[in-house]
């Protein structure tokens, strides 16, 4: 489904990312682990084209996309929960939902303007779409709320259902586990394995090994912007070379 | 949201006062009335372009001007005033386009500089092409009419303006509860993760950008017609700037503010310029007091209204009713009060 063939970048001729290469096949779970500074944003930026590769390639459902804009990705079928907030202010819940209908629907400024048919049609769309979205991630007694008031793990939940409002082919999560307490961690983890068990791929980049440890089929490790390992977790954890990394960085 | 319920229980009697207000002014309020209506309406394209797709222009101005002189060029060579009328936004959108490609790559400072320094440029042309009159400008532009009738009379204009504030106010309320209007709220916030959702921000802003010129293009018509004449002078840095001040005293990201606040500062001008043209002022009086009062009122609802004029009273307004209807809680008060 997702393939990253040889892929670098570098910024002021230092490597974030060198010569990665990965796949996610279709229903798989991938999991990208590593410490801090090992290139995981910036991997995940060269996925969803927010930033451009030095060299190599990326390619999505069978086609290169490494020249496509990030909307144009959005439109193949990515959709993406971000590391932080991200929701988008002065907006209730359920109209931050609605955004992630954008990519399905193509009422424009004439058709809105002059509330032609296709505007009507495609807002009662939306507003279904977005409806199942908020029920799906336990939203919806909260969708008419100024989206940015919500507490942060809610806040991931309405990013979640703005991803899936979108019906992606591949979800891609960055880091969703930061800056979520105890509780919201276990909801959210829940409802990643909800997703996944409805045949979601998901591609999840995380800084908390126990969180890729449970969800995950599969884990890559990155470090100092190369992968290190690649396989099931629990054989993924005990890698010398995995240990070393995570060790040399809390020493 | 965008409108609170209190703002509809208010819209209606505005709007009978509104057109009401034509039959019974005298040639010089009406005067004021004319070119309030015309700053309400570039002052709407401000409000949706800063304060929902969160772009900031300072040089609406620019685009009021093409829109004026479009029309004056179009109807002094002989085409009818309802085509050069039509044409005024058309042109000042395609203007927009063109320059807006390179310009909207940045943000900011940096986009509202570049686009004062386009009105700057565009007025220094204007100043010594030939076509366009040079200082002197256009003038004996043609009275607006439609076929044999020709429209006279400060009346006829002011129905016409304010319609045409009415059309611009419809359109966009139209765009912002909808798809596109969303994309534009969502990219004002984050453009990438926008663009993550399928929105093609370059694209949309570069809309916006259209949208809000032909708005200022359509005033800038109108404009013309009425005064019969246009020139350089008719269109300094300062009238970019009033907009500005006009959308966030009103209350940026709401349509209703754009016309509070440019009513606001219209009268408020007003006021002080009667108030410098009393005997025994200074004669730099006028001047100087509509310089400083667009500093002295920003700052002041910068610093107490910082969401502007609309949305503090309204907010204090519905807040109240929920209070008197039944006993809420802090919670629900709270969110009534910020909303906007």
């Amino acid at each position: 489904m997702l393939a990253v063939t040889g892929i670098s970048r570098s910024f002021g001729g230092v490597y974030a990312v060198r010569d990665v290469t990965l796949a996610v096949g279709e229903g798989e779970v991938c999991g990208v682990i590593g410490p801090n500074g090992a290139g995981k944003s910036t991997l995940f930026n060269l996925i969803t084209g927010h930033l451009a590769a030095d060299r190599g390639g990326v390619s999505f459902l069978g086609r290169p996309v490494e020249r496509l804009a990030p909307h144009r990705r959005a439109r193949l079928g990515m959709a993406i929960v971000f590391q932080g907030a991200r929701v988008f202010r002065g907006m209730t819940v359920r109209e931050n939902v609605m955004v992630g209908m954008h990519g399905r629907t193509r009422a424009g400024f004439v058709s809105a303007a002059l509330r032609l048919p296709r505007h009507r049609r495609d807002e009662r769309e939306i507003a279904r779409e977005a409806g199942l979205a908020l029920d799906r991630v336990g939203l919806a007694e909260w969708a008419d709320r100024p989206a940015d008031r919500l507490p942060m793990g809610q806040q991931r939940a309405l990013q979640l259902a703005r991803a899936l409002c979108a019906r992606p082919r591949l979800l891609l999560l960055d880091e969703p586990a930061s800056g979520l307490r105890a509780g919201e961690r276990e909801r959210l983890a829940t409802l990643v394995e909800e997703l996944r068990a409805s045949g979601l791929t998901i591609l999840l980049i995380e800084h908390d090994v126990g969180f890729v440890t449970r969800l995950a089929d599969r884990a890559v490790v990155l470090d100092l912007g190369q992968v290190i390992a690649d396989g099931p977790p629990a054989e993924v954890r005990a890698d010398p070379l995995v240990l070393a990394a995570y060790l040399g960085q809390a020493s | 949201m965008s409108r609170p319920p209190v703002g509809t229980l208010i819209g209606l009697p505005v709007a009978a006062v509104t057109l009401a207000l034509p039959a019974v002014l005298d040639d010089s309020a009406l005067a004021v009335y004319i070119l309030l209506g015309l700053a309400a309406m570039v002052t709407v394209g401000v409000s949706l372009l800063m304060g929902y797709a969160g772009q900031v222009s300072l040089g609406q101005g620019a685009f009021y001007a093409i829109g004026a002189y479009t029309a004056a060029l179009l109807s002094l060579g002989g085409v009818p005033p309802p085509v050069g009328l039509v044409a005024a936004p058309v042109v000042a959108a395609v203007f927009a386009v063109v320059i807006g490609t390179p310009l909207l790559r940045l943000r900011g400072h940096h986009l509202a500089f570049a686009t004062l320094a386009m009105q700057l440029i565009l007025l220094s042309l204007a100043g010594q092409l030939d076509f366009t009159g040079g200082d002197i400008g256009l003038q004996a532009i043609p009275q607006f009419g439609v076929g044999s009738f020709e429209m006279g009379g400060a009346a006829a204009y002011a129905y016409l303006t304010w319609g045409g504030l009415a059309l611009v106010m419809l359109v966009t309320h139209n765009v912002i509860t909808s798809r596109p209007g969303r994309a534009l709220r969502a990219l004002a916030t984050s453009e990438t993760a926008a663009a993550s959702s399928g929105i093609p921000v370059g694209r949309y802003k570069l809309t916006v950008f259209a949208l809000s010129a032909a708005f200022a293009g359509l005033a800038g018509g109108i404009y013309c017609f009425y005064t019969g004449y246009v020139a350089p002078g008719s269109f300094p840095v300062l009238i970019s700037i009033q907009y500005i001040v006009m959308a966030v005293v009103g209350g940026l990201g709401t349509i209703w503010g754009a016309v509070v606040g440019a009513t606001a500062i219209t009268l408020l001008l007003q006021g002080l310029n009667t108030l410098a043209t009393v005997p025994g002022m200074p004669t730099y009086a006028p001047s100087v007091l509509s310089y400083a009062v667009y500093a002295l009122v920003l700052i002041v609802v910068v610093l107490f209204l910082p969401q502007g004029l609309l949305p503090a009273v309204t907010g204090r307004l519905a807040a109240r009713r929920d209070r008197t209807r039944q006993p809420l809680t802090e919670e629900r008060d709270g969110s009534a009060a910020e909303s906007r």
